[in-house]
């Protein structure tokens, strides 16, 4: 598997994977796909530089401490996305916006608040992806001979 | 009605609930500090329930959960003044006994120092959910409060946690207070399904003597009974006699036993509007009473003979709330204050001497006086208040007896006569045992601490056998709330021959008889406690938790065998509760067979290739192929997703198929491969691959006709759908299922992230064990 052409490609599919990964999801809302398909998608990359350099490279790339933090991250963003409007009075998850509220628009990224909270599901997900992924992987590197 | 905190009531409930984590933050920085602090929270807490009962009592009523009808509404009433002070003042003074006493015990058994934080933070949560249990003024905080205790007891009786004996007895008081707690709640549910609140004061006001309000005290009056040690449920008390001494002193004279009688003084207008609950209390109570006195005349170690008692002496309390009226319901108030400060301060002395002798049998102690004249004083005052001797609070705990008895009629107070007998039999045992005859034990001398509560509490039950005029006003405010109107009551000493006076002469002299008379008697109590221990109710507990015990270990025997036999123990209840509801239903025109069209063939192509990888998984051959076979079954499914207009659920369904796919070769590598192989190739016999077929059948079969019925019928929730369409742009959101993930079902999304988190943790937990690096 590690041939000079797989570990080329999936060097070079990298960066296109994550552009794919976050464009999934800031368009999550007007088109298919959300954050937790783009956390999968970036963690497939991820994937990808385990299968072509093996273990002991890869994880330079990306370490399961940061997958860690990512899942971290991505849980305090959700949960502060989610109980924020309690101190409001609100109803936990109530977005803002409004409804039918006036949006500031990024070309047809609208920014609310559920985007951020996709980002928490993107995070987690990524982080479960690549903590997973790479703790596989240091098993079978150390059960290796 | 006051909405802030700043009312005595308010300062006592915080002031109570905040002493647990303040003691143990002040713990934290030095241990010795837990019991110092502790015991100045719990003495704050006595002096704002002071002024709480002096400035006439106060109420708080707070929104909690509007819509849910429950409010945080506490009242500081003559009831839970005087439970509360009880609770905070004895908290206090066993906390100042403890923190001598725990230091030593830690020290004998070699553990750390800081462990005495975790015994005065608990005590003090302990004090902190007893204060919230009696002021509650609804059934909801009332359980919850109810509940705190039994958990903090739990903590407390297990304290020597590397003790099998003391962590079973833990756990036989939390099963049987907690499993009986219950009741009560089921009793607060039947309540409100006929009367719609959970609020005290609209409860005692609207409900009718109706066999529904029967049945509900009824179970509210068990929950109480367990937790008090009543007959038959009395058998775990003298087994948290585990627990270290301080926490035995408070357990039974201020908490936990405590607060089952409270809950039957508090719902005593509940429990009134039936005679039928009535005259059960005065059963369980004189029957209580009986086994605990015939008990503890029989028992050797100390703190066994004081638990015994406690249960015979609770007994008392739960006849007279049986007796009723003015004099039975003050009179039990009066009564708990009186036996709480003598069987504190026994309990108290039981420790001392254990710590001074290492003895813990009466029979290896005796002539301590000597050595100890103060405690040997202040105990003895202690114990005659007990038996009721004069000169002491106790004598007119027995005075208002006897009077609540003879209203009743002379069987009763016969009876009442007997039991009074029994306790003074006891306690004069337990004393003289300790402190008279011939000495037996040598004696260390014991610390300040351990003697000073034994002697504050002595002075208290000889200056209330004095000047009774605090108590009885305490006893009549706390009587009055349990009865519904005033009760006064007048105990006093008279020189005369009225009855009450006559059965005290009696009771003393047929006391002072069996305590004489122990040889001839002891063997008919000894047989009595061997018959108990036979056919009791103990051993009913130990058959019933022994037969679930068992019944569980061989549930989990079949689930761990193997593999098939764990998915076997997943699938087959599925398949069983499936199929009875499916069988159950009425069932004709739900299962509709539609047509075939022309543009459906590309479906119907991908669904056969889905079938026939489903079946393909079924071929046993090595694990690598049954993998990829698998995912490949994923893989089809996911093409049908796209083939029916869902192009998310087909998104996330291909990456998810993928990312396991390669993690499930992961961890196919991680295996050895001799057992790879063995599982592969080992010969299945026909038993076992004829029920594994059979059980795959019968939940495939069902799952395939709850999809079937389900997918023949427009769902009820189709309209749920349609709405959230039409909501979506409000939303600001053009793809509904991004919008129903993120906001109208938001915190489905949120548990099911928080899963994913914890499902990492685990796995790092199993792969890196525990480190997460």
């Amino acid at each position: 598997m590690t041939t000079i052409l797989t570990q080329t490609i999936a060097r070079l599919l990298l960066p296109p994977t994550f552009m794919v990964a976050v464009a999934v999801m800031v368009k999550g809302y007007a088109d298919t796909g959300d954050g937790f398909s783009a956390g999968v998608i970036a963690g497939l990359g991820v994937l990808l530089q385990y299968v072509a350099f093996g273990y002991r490279v890869a994880e330079r790339l990306i370490t399961i401490r940061t997958a860690a933090r990512s899942l971290v991250a991505g849980l305090t963003l959700a949960l502060l996305v989610s109980f924020v409007p309690l101190l409001r009075g609100d109803p936990i998850l109530t977005h803002a916006p409004a409804p039918n509220a006036h949006v500031i628009h990024l070309g047809s990224l609208e920014l609310i608040t559920a985007v951020l909270f996709d980002v928490g599901v993107f995070l987690i997900v990524f982080g479960f992806a690549v903590g997973a992924i790479g703790m596989v992987a240091r098993a079978i590197d150390r059960s290796a001979p | 009605m006051t909405q802030h905190l700043l009312n005595p009531a308010g300062l006592l409930l915080v002031v109570a609930l905040l002493a647990a984590p303040t003691a143990a933050l002040a713990g934290l920085r030095r241990p010795s500090w837990a019991g110092i602090v502790g015991a100045s929270m719990a003495g704050l807490a006595f002096g704002l329930a002071a002024w709480g009962w002096r400035a006439g009592g106060d109420r708080i009523d707070v929104a909690w959960a509007p819509t849910w009808d429950l409010r945080l509404s506490f009242a500081l009433d003559g009831l839970a003044v005087l439970y509360a002070l009880l609770a905070t003042g004895i908290g206090a003074l066993v906390l100042i006994y403890a923190s001598r006493y725990v230091p030593l015990h830690l020290e004998h058994q070699h553990r750390p120092h800081t462990d005495e934080i975790r015994f005065h933070a608990f005590l003090l949560l302990f004090m902190g959910g007893m204060v919230g249990l009696v002021m509650a003024q609804d059934l909801v905080l009332i359980f919850v409060f109810w509940d705190l205790t039994a958990i903090a007891s739990y903590y407390l009786i297990g304290f020597d946690r590397h003790e099998a004996e003391a962590r079973a007895s833990a756990l036989m008081a939390m099963l049987v207070t907690g499993i009986s707690a219950v009741c009560l709640l089921i009793g607060a549910m039947l309540l409100y399904a006929d009367y719609g609140t959970f609020a005290l004061p609209e409860l005692f006001a609207r409900a009718e003597s109706s066999p529904s309000v029967t049945t509900a005290g009824a179970l509210m009056a068990i929950a109480a009974l367990a937790k008090s040690a009543q007959a038959p449920l009395h058998f775990w008390l003298p087994r948290a006699m585990a627990a270290p001494t301080p926490v035995s002193a408070y357990l039974h004279s201020a908490a936990m036993v405590a607060a089952g009688v409270f809950l039957l003084s508090r719902l005593y207008p509940l429990l009134a509007r039936s005679d039928l609950l009535l005259d059960g209390l005065l059963t369980i109570g004189f029957l209580s009473m009986a086994v605990g006195g015939i008990l503890a005349l029989t028992r050797e170690e100390l703190k066994q003979v004081l638990a015994y008692s406690t249960i015979s002496q609770y007994g008392y309390v739960v006849v007279m709330l049986g007796l009723g009226g003015t004099y039975g319901t003050a009179g039990a108030a009066f009564y708990v204050v009186a036996h709480a400060l003598a069987k504190s301060a026994l309990f108290l002395t039981a420790g001392a001497v254990t710590e001074a002798t290492g003895e813990k049998r009466l029979a290896a102690l005796g002539g301590l006086w000597r050595r100890m004249p103060l405690l040997a004083a202040a105990s003895g005052a202690a114990a005659a208040g007990l038996a009721a001797l004069p000169l002491t609070v106790g004598f007119f705990k027995d005075e208002l007896f006897f009077v609540a008895a003879l209203k009743r009629g002379p069987v009763f107070a016969a009876l009442a006569l007997v039991g009074a007998a029994l306790s003074l039999a006891y306690v004069g045992r337990f004393w003289i045992g300790i402190f008279l005859g011939r000495s037996r034990a040598e004696a260390q001398p014991i610390p300040t601490a351990l003697v000073a509560p034994v002697v504050v509490l002595g002075v208290l039950v000889i200056a209330g056998g004095i000047v009774v005029e605090p108590v009885t006003d305490l006893a009549a405010s706390a009587g009055a709330v349990t009865y519904g109107s005033p009760t006064p009551i007048h105990p006093a000493y008279h020189l005369d021959a009225r009855p009450e006076n006559l059965l005290a002469v009696g009771a003393w002299a047929l006391g002072a008889f069996l305590l004489v008379a122990r040889p001839i008697w002891v063997g008919v109590a000894l047989a009595v406690a061997r018959l108990g221990e036979r056919i009791g109710p103990a051993r009913g507990y130990r058959l019933l938790l022994g037969g679930l015990n068992r019944f569980s270990d061989r549930i989990h025997a079949i689930e761990v065998r193997d593999l098939r036999s764990r998915v076997a123990t997943v699938l087959v209840p599925a398949a069983v509760l499936v199929g009875a509801g499916v069988l159950v239903t009425p069932t004709r025109d739900q299962f509709l067979v539609g047509g075939v069209r022309g543009a459906d063939l590309p479906l119907l192509l991908v669904l056969l290739l889905t079938a026939i990888a489903g079946v393909a998984t079924c071929v046993p051959r090595d694990h690598l192929s049954m993998a990829l076979v698998l995912s490949s079954v994923g893989y089809c499914l996911a093409v049908v997703y796209a083939f029916s207009g869902a192009p998310d659920v087909a998104l996330v369904a291909v990456l998810i198929e993928t990312i396991f796919a390669l993690l499930f070769l992961g961890v196919l590598a991680l295996l050895p491969r001799q057992v790879l192989r063995y599982e592969s190739f080992r010969a299945v016999g026909t038993r076992r691959g004829l029920r594994d077929a059979f059980v795959a059948t019968i939940t495939g079969g069902f799952a395939f006709v709850v999809v079937w019925g389900v997918l023949s019928r427009p769902s009820p929730q189709q309209s749920v759908i349609v709405e959230q369409a039409d909501l979506t742009p409000a939303a600001h959101g053009k793809d509904i299922v991004t919008v129903i993930l993120a906001d109208f079902r938001g915190l489905d999304t949120m548990g099911e992230i928080t899963v994913i988190a914890i499902a990492l943790v685990g796995l790092a937990g199993l792969l890196q064990r525990g480190r997460l690096r």
